[in-house]
């Protein structure tokens, strides 16, 4: 109990994150530390062996043949990685992909943690409603969120067109232009990515214990120190999830894209999973999609292992 | 008191996590238990499987045939309706798990599975069916891999209501059809006097644009003898043309480049026409309530074509010997005139067969009339606008397929200014050649 | 402290929920009228601000889902049907065989969220708790499989599937979505924040390392549980492309698959398929309510108030 208090003060006081450190280099002094958690992660370990790693190395094989989808593939070494490292099409992709993540990450992250906030707010009114509300567009299929949000930000007919023009404007090139059309896919892959954020963090926010808030209330401490002081470093292992989860999700981003402007106008907006399918997939060029997809692997695990490893140091600090 | 209480949570806990094991673990070996009930052999089949990517009105022809022949000969075909996107890939699979269905309408020849297709030869051979054999899928040694379930063509839809409100005139018959820049000029009229937003609207396909090409003279991009592929003089006009109509004034440009819904766009009523294919006629016939639509004739400058294709290839896969009999049975009796103008009149197809004296059940009179005049158009095609479908098999039976045509990347780079018409058909014929060539 | 969140965590969510329910009844009495009202006011109109926002492209697709076919891309555009109508609703239930679809699809998605849980606990736990570097590999391992895009695993996996002899069963869709990384980072970083005091006093109290999992840290982990229940039922629910490649029967096939068979490949039926959109969602959106439910008053800090 007293541990618990002084943990409370002291993190109401911002000097300490609650996750505490205590045991993180306790080495393995028994068996029991080495079986029980091999125990633990078995049947994670054979489900990646099975439906991973197998399935991978295949396509990793594929990567160094020109395999097209039927009869044998011939191999022809290092050819694709060539191929695609020369192609000024991909580096405009990945720039494109770099653009987007970097702005749909922050602004999905800053909307699901404030939604999430109301969520357990009390002071927030009708919340079941509410809840509903922004639940339902996570539910929505790409094909449809697309439908939608053309139908508001439609270049030709679209609603927000309607009314410029009916108040006299000239009609906004929500399709045509390239950054507008990028613009348009951030608000829907926000829009549609928000309650599965907002849920990752009520669940972190539930878990906070209430005697932080409650210490920092006696301390005078208001809603937005509140928030600084306690919430925010309270759900800090929650966050991290959270941005590398949408790190990776906003880079791959396919679906959306297809049905909202198809990567256009033009290939403006190929993201790199689109150019993997375009240039890959599309055009029967197996070896060369597998070899494009390893690329983007090792493009994603640096992104997640520089993530890994400016949380270890915030962890730590 | 805190012990107890604690051992009281856990024993539920651990009660709680038991059941929820026993019911997951009996759910499993239900799912596992519910697999393999495919047909068993042995003796004449009695049971057929059709796979087919369809509508639900354009499944409504193959569930009557399937209940006529249920009740003729005691077989029964079961129809599986796959959706369009990954049914191709879906049959590739099959085909390595070895769980083809016994008849299939596919979208596409996949060499995987060519080997494994029924010679229907014997189907088309037969007179009294007069299947049009320029649309079958037939290899150098005379056998009859597909042959189509119906045939479908380009063609122009306008905005009747609009032509009617600028007392504008359109053709109405293949004889005294109008030339692209003809139909541009009325429709350039009919916009203004009525204030519609564009002109045109143009599904964003290749077929589309072919028989586009074609009408105006050009070859699109063809393989010549030695199966190298490339464009002529008039085909990179057409596409010029093409790519200048995409001003945001005659045509939207967000169609061709950002992938906006050329038939939504239409049905908004401000479009004043729209060039798509005969597949819409159905739908229109529900879909437009607000103002009148009409199909007209293809334009011809001066060539009358359109891009002509088959609508399902219908193919019989060689299972067992006994399945194989039981499928080719079916077909025989599906191609008979009898049952397939009743599928015909049922889907609203455009029929491979010809001879029928078709009565479509629409009660639309645009969609009646519609039929009428592709039915009307259809002989009078120029050769070419078969070429592509015929291509087509070639390429699959040399064990090649053009998995998507780049066309229509290409050409929204090209209208979106990211690159010249002559660089966009040059990347163009590199993919045909990449994909397809020798 | 250990003993009182473990014994809070045993407690029904129910007293739990009345306890502080009670307390913010009475707190909210006293400060509607107080210094805090403004607090109120700003957190209600601000959430109402973003739910509008949100809410509105919601409202054309609900109300759309009821306009005739001949309604839904008309110009100038209307947000309410002129003449109300269900028929995309009729037509998609028609369309094809929805009521056994959706059983399908609800065992699939039970059994798979079910196992998905249990599994994604386990080693969410042990890559928290214990520190040993062929853990964090395989951290690292389970974060690889997020990262190749669906296609290029697609045709690899279908062919181990097959080898498996998982072809045209349930547990070919079921098995293979057993792993999710999700779901294990969400387990570990739960598992992060419980302090390693509790795990260290119940060694010394003499249990079981297994034991300790079992007993302490799977009951204070439910509202992760059921948060990760909300997920994997919606990625079930929603999963279209492996399902089609693995099921050969259409009296498995999943609901989807139905839906899916509404796009057509020149033409889409967009009033049937809005229908269909609407239908496929209410199960997911009931589930949703009442998991939640637990979330918010599965309250492990009960213990901890006084």
């Amino acid at each position: 109990m007293s541990v618990t208090a002084t943990a409370a003060r002291s993190s109401a006081q911002g000097e300490e994150a609650p996750a505490s450190s205590p045991g993180r280099r306790r080495r393995p002094r028994y068996n029991r530390y080495i079986l029980a958690p091999l125990v633990l992660i078995s049947v994670n370990v054979v489900m990646f062996g099975l439906f991973f790693v197998w399935p991978a190395l295949i396509g990793f094989g594929y990567s160094f043949t020109n395999y097209t989808g039927v009869g044998d593939p011939q191999f022809v070494g290092i050819a694709n990685y060539q191929q695609l490292l020369a192609d000024p099409s991909f580096y405009q992709a990945l720039l494109r992909t770099f653009v987007f993540t970097l702005i749909v990450v922050p602004t999905s992250f800053v909307f699901s943690l404030l939604i999430a906030n109301l969520m357990v707010s009390r002071y927030a009114r009708g919340k079941v409603v509410a809840r509903i509300i922004f639940f339902i567009p996570w539910l929505i299929s790409p094909i449809v969120t697309g439908v939608i949000w053309r139908w508001i930000f439609g270049e030709n007919f679209g609603l927000v067109n309607f009314v410029i023009e009916s108040l006299g404007g000239h009609p906004v090139q929500w399709q045509s232009n390239a950054d507008l059309s990028l613009a348009v896919v951030m608000f829907a892959s926000t829009w549609g990515g928000t309650a599965f954020s907002m849920l990752l963090f009520i669940a972190a926010i539930k878990n906070v214990p209430v005697s932080y808030y409650e210490a920092a209330s006696l301390d005078g401490a208001g809603p937005w120190r509140t928030f600084r002081d306690i919430t925010l470093p309270s759900i800090a292992p929650t966050s991290f999830i959270v941005i590398l989860l949408t790190t990776l999700g906003a880079m791959k981003e396919y679906a959306l894209f297809v049905s909202l402007n198809n990567g256009g106008p033009g290939t403006t907006n190929n993201l790199l999973v689109q150019y993997i399918y375009q240039t890959g997939f599309q055009r029967g060029q197996i070896g060369y999609a597998s070899a494009a997809s390893f690329v983007l692997m090792i493009i994603l695990m640096a992104v997640a292992l520089v993530q890994l490893a400016v949380n270890r140091k915030a962890e730590r600090r | 008191m805190t012990q107890t209480s604690q051992r009281r949570s856990t024993s539920r806990l651990r009660r709680g996590l038991a059941a929820v094991a026993t019911a997951s673990a009996a759910v499993l070996i239900l799912a596992g238990c519910s697999g393999g009930a495919a047909s068993a052999g042995g003796g004449a089949t009695k049971k057929l499987t059709l796979w087919l990517s369809a509508s639900a009105a354009q499944e409504a022809g193959y569930t009557k045939l399937a209940d006529d022949y249920k009740k003729k000969t005691g077989v029964s075909v079961k129809l599986v309706n796959i959706p369009y996107a990954g049914y191709a890939t879906k049959l590739h699979d099959a085909a390595q798990a070895n769980a083809l269905p016994d008849i299939a309408s596919v979208p596409s020849l996949d060499p995987i599975w060519t080997n494994k297709l029924l010679d229907l030869s014997p189907i088309v051979k037969t007179e009294s069916n007069k299947i049009n054999t320029n649309f079958i899928a037939k290899t150098s040694d005379g056998r009859v891999l597909a042959i189509p379930s119906d045939v479908t063509a380009s063609g122009l839809f306008i905005n009747a209501s609009l032509f009617k409100k600028a007392g504008v005139s359109y053709p109405t018959s293949p004889d005294n059809t109008w030339t692209w820049t003809d139909f541009i000029k009325a429709a350039d009229q009919v916009r203004k006097a009525t204030g519609a937003k564009y002109d045109l609207t143009f599904d964003s396909s290749p077929s589309r644009l072919r028989a586009m090409v074609y009408e105006l003279g050009g070859k699109y991009i063809h393989a010549d003898s030695s199966g190298h592929f490339s464009a002529d003089a008039k085909t990179v006009d057409a596409l010029k043309y093409f790519v200048g109509l995409n001003d945001d004034v005659t045509m939207p440009k967000s169609v061709w480049t950002s992938g906006a819904d050329p038939s939504a766009l239409f049905q908004s009523g401000q479009v004043v026409a729209y060039w798509s294919g005969v597949w819409q006629v159905s739908s229109f016939a529900e879909s437009i309530t607000k103002f009148d639509w009409a199909s007209v004739p293809t334009p011809a400058q001066p060539v009358q074509a359109s891009d002509v294709n088959s609508g399902g290839l219908v193919v019989g896969f060689n299972n067992n010997s006994s399945e194989a009999k039981a499928a080719n049975a079916f077909l025989s009796w599906m191609y008979n005139p009898a049952q397939y103008k009743q599928l015909t009149e049922i889907n609203g197809y455009l029929p491979v067969e010809s001879g029928l004296d078709l009565q479509y059940p629409f009660s639309s009179k645009a969609a009646q009339d519609a039929f009428t005049l592709y039915n009307q158009e259809l002989p009078l095609y120029a050769p070419i606008s078969g070429y592509f479908n015929q291509a087509q098999t070639q390429w699959v039976l040399a064990g090649k397929s053009l998995t998507t045509d780049p066309s229509v990347t290409e050409l929204g780079k090209a209208i979106n200014g990211q690159q010249s018409v002559q660089k966009t058909v040059s990347n163009i014929v590199a993919g045909y050649n990449q994909q397809v060539g020798k | 402290m250990t003993t009182q969140a473990v014994r809070s965590a045993g407690s029904t969510p129910r007293a739990g929920a009345a306890g502080s329910a009670g307390a913010t009844g009475m707190r909210r009495r006293r400060r509607l009228f107080g210094p805090e009202s403004t607090r109120y006011l700003s957190a209600t109109t601000l959430m109402w601000i973003l739910a509008c926002a949100y809410g509105f492209p919601l409202v054309w697709f609900i109300l759309s889902s009821f306009k005739p076919a001949g309604d839904l891309f008309s110009y100038p555009l209307t947000l309410f049907p002129a003449h109300w109508t269900t028929t995309g609703y009729t037509q998609a239930w028609n369309s094809f065989n929805f009521y056994q679809f959706f059983g399908n699809t609800l065992i699939v998605a039970i059994s798979t969220t079910v196992v998905t849980v249990v599994v994604s606990c386990c080693t969410g736990y042990a890559l928290a708790k214990y520190q040993n570097r062929w853990l964090k590999v395989f951290l690292v391992c389970i974060l690889a499989t997020t990262m190749l895009p669906t296609e290029v695993m697609l045709a690899p996996s279908f062919v181990v599937v097959r080898d498996l002899g998982l072809y045209n069963s349930l547990l070919g869709i079921i098995v293979p979505s057993i792993l999710t990384a999700t779901g294990v980072l969400m387990f570990r970083g739960f598992f992060l924040t419980v302090p390693d005091e509790l795990i260290e006093a119940a060694r010394i109290d003499g249990a079981k390392e297994l034991g300790i999992f079992f007993r302490i840290m799977v009951p204070i982990s439910r509202p992760i549980m059921l948060t990760l229940a909300i997920f994997s039922f919606q990625w079930r629910w929603n999963d279209y492309i492996w399902p089609l490649l693995v099921l050969n029967n259409p009296d498995q096939f999943t609901l989807q698959i139905g839906i899916q068979s509404i796009v057509g490949a020149q033409n889409v039926n967009w009033s049937v398929l809005l229908g269909a959109s609407v239908i496929s969602i209410v199960p997911l959106v009931l589930i949703y309510l009442v998991f939640q439910k637990y979330v918010m008053n599965v309250n492990i800090n009960a213990g901890l108030k006084d």
